[in-house]
């Protein structure tokens, strides 16, 4: 379960010093709250700048919070960090991937830094390999691999010690048909084991196939939050698209 | 809970240092400082030991030959031959060189009468290329003088000790290794350079490199401290630093055994004290190399910009001992520092002077330290929102 509650942060507004002038800083987070149930997946959808990776981020322990908290399975993330970051799987906006090193080994090396180890490792690994269908890249360097090679391959790291908790940053970004199809039956099948799964994405259809709950965060607050159609109903439109765009008030964000 | 942690850290550890392993550029990078220190010690002692051994011919312009013909033998018993007889391959170079002496058409009416006889050399004595040629030429003549003068004093049953009122015996206290200074100063610098050198390309990829291709951010998601992954990145950059200098070590005890130093009366052998001690030595700063350069690596934003700051680090190793050579007066906290304290105790080692273990412990202890202290800077730092927002 991941809770944000009253979520604030803003940027910048450096004081005024000997060489700097005075900035007024960028609100990125301004009280944002909500809930991501076990069991469910939920979707954020928002504009760009919105605040969906600052909260993100903010949830990862890699930014902190001027205000407010949050938490994963009730573990705050600012007091014991790695304890909350060791119940969570990580998809970040920006990823890369080492190299030098085969698809294997690099799910090796975070599977290991979760504390996995010997028989159960390599299990683990070799399970998320074969969920993902990803058997024929498993012993080949990274280096040239595609976008949705890449995008596999930080999945599985992400995956493989079987996190309670799930968060995804436009996982399906630059995937295939095919591979989009694997990862939903994917989360789906996570979904019913109990996990909780909190997704960011700007593709409407997706969100509204696949999302128990939706969030619609804009200007760092929250917009609305409910089940697809709740959120189609409140906007008085049939898809979700539409009634996205009534919520947030302008249709800058579907431009995107 | 204990093995968690350790075993968190060996993966770490390993991938760093399989990533290292197969970078064929930086592995490169890191033995060309063992590969090019041997050859240079090599070449530098063979250039050496011939200036020092060997009399090569001089060519002189003399004016007045005629006037003087057994000082013109003296000078060639010497290998010092008349420019006229210079090959014409060397012509030019000797042309240049212009070394000139002058004997008058008095010489040998002045020789008769017991007079000063003046005769003039002129070179351009700033010139470096000069000294051995033109302190050859005046000893030569300083011996013909000097012969004359004798049997003038004997033939007028004069005793020619009446001439030394003192007489210097000289006692060089030096041990027989110091000779050796030249070879075993230069490899003193290349060790603390190739400490610094060799682990610089991983030490820069690991920190800047990883940041640049977005993987930084994904390992600081990750469930481990800040410590432990800077403590990783450091052991496998300080471990290649290791290698380096253990290469370099090797290499240049197994091509030194190839010089003749006997000929200059020099002799330099590393011998398997020397070199545990000299392991001993550099294994301190080798870390703190790394530390260093990856400090300096993870506040750059970028792989070039790391690369041009970590550079002027490798400056440190290079600057220190020379600047230290100029002080003569050493003050005392110059042997606790890193760097100049390990210059200062491998110039005792390789003059063969005892070695004083206590203060080679504590140097170390005050290196190690500091690189402690650099490592917690770097965990706390990577730990801070800046970086992270500098990561985007």
């Amino acid at each position: 379960m991941i809770e944000v509650t009253n979520l604030c942060k803003s940027f910048g507004g450096v004081k005024k010093g000997l060489f700097r002038k005075q900035e007024n800083p960028v609100i990125a987070l301004d009280g944002l709250s909500f809930r991501a149930n076990d069991g469910e997946i939920t979707g954020i959808l928002g504009p760009n700048g919105a605040g969906k990776t600052t909260c993100l981020r903010t949830l990862y322990g890699l930014l902190k919070a001027d205000g407010g908290s949050a938490t994963i399975d009730g573990i705050n993330v600012v007091n014991n960090p790695l304890g909350a970051r060791a119940r969570l799987g990580i998809f970040p906006d920006k990823f890369g991937l080492y190299e030098r090193l085969t698809a294997y080994e690099q799910i090796d090396y975070f599977a290991s830094i979760h504390g996995l180890q010997g028989d159960a490792k390599h299990q683990a690994i070799e399970t998320v390999i074969n969920d993902l269908e990803m058997t024929e890249l498993a012993h080949r360097k990274t280096l040239g691999f595609s976008q949705g090679q890449r995008m596999k391959v930080t999945l599985a790291q992400a995956l493989v010690h079987q996190p309670k908790n799930f968060v995804l940053d436009e996982p399906t970004r630059g995937l295939d048909v095919m591979s989009t199809r694997v990862l939903r039956n994917y989360l789906a099948r996570f979904k019913d084991k109990g996990h909780c799964i909190l997704f960011s994405s700007h593709v409407m259809q997706e969100v509204a196939a696949l999302c128990d709950r939706v969030i619609i965060v804009a200007n760092g607050k929250l917009a609305a939050q409910g089940t697809p159609e709740e959120l189609c109903e409140l906007g008085g439109e049939t898809n979700l698209e539409e009634a996205f765009v009534k919520i947030i008030g302008s249709d800058e964000g579907v431009a995107a | 809970m204990i093995i968690s942690n350790m075993s968190q850290f060996n993966a770490l550890l390993g991938k760093e240092l399989k990533e290292a392993f197969r970078d064929k550029r930086a592995m490169m990078l890191a033995m060309m400082m063992a590969v090019m220190a041997p050859v240079m010690i090599f070449t530098m002692s063979k250039v050496m030991i011939k200036e020092a051994v060997e009399t090569p011919a001089i060519y002189l312009k003399i004016s007045g030959t005629e006037f003087a013909p057994k000082l013109i033998d003296a000078l060639n018993d010497e290998n010092i031959l008349l420019f006229s007889d210079v090959p014409s391959d060397k012509k030019t170079i000797w042309d240049e060189r212009n070394l000139t002496l002058t004997i008058p058409a008095s010489f040998n009416q002045d020789m008769l009468g017991g007079k000063t006889i003046e005769v003039y050399l002129s070179a351009d004595y700033s010139e470096k290329a000069n000294l051995s040629p033109v302190r050859r030429i005046k000893n030569t003549i300083n011996n013909y003088t000097r012969a004359i003068g004798y049997k003038r004093l004997l033939v007028r049953g004069i005793d020619v000790r009446l001439l030394q009122v003192v007489k210097i015996i000289e006692q060089d206290t030096s041990l027989p290794n110091s000779n050796a200074m030249i070879i075993s100063m230069m490899l003193g610098l290349y060790l603390l350079m190739a400490a610094f050198m060799s682990g610089l390309p991983v030490a820069i990829d690991a920190s800047a490199g990883e940041r640049e291709r977005n993987v930084l951010e994904m390992l600081l998601c990750q469930p481990v401290s800040t410590v432990k992954i800077v403590a990783a990145k450091l052991c496998c950059a300080s471990l290649i630093a290791c290698i380096g200098v253990l290469l370099t070590l090797s290499l240049t005890s197994f091509s030194v055994s190839f010089i003749d130093l006997t000929k200059i009366g020099a002799s330099f052998s590393l011998d398997t004290f020397t070199i545990l001690a000299l392991l001993l030595l550099l294994v301190p700063i080798c870390f703190f190399a790394s530390a260093l350069q990856l400090f300096v690596a993870f506040q750059s934003k970028n792989f070039k910009e790391a690369q041009s700051m970590v550079s002027m680090i490798i400056m440190l190793p290079a600057m220190v001992p020379v600047v230290m050579m100029f002080v003569d007066d050493k003050p005392k906290w110059l042997e606790w520092l890193p760097i100049s304290g390990q210059a200062l105790i491998m110039e005792d080692l390789f003059k063969g002077l005892p070695v004083s273990w206590s203060l080679m412990g504590f140097t170390g202890l005050v290196t190690l330290v500091m690189t402690i202290f650099l490592v917690l800077l770097m965990a706390n730092k990577l730990r801070s929102e800046t970086v992270v927002l500098a990561l985007s």
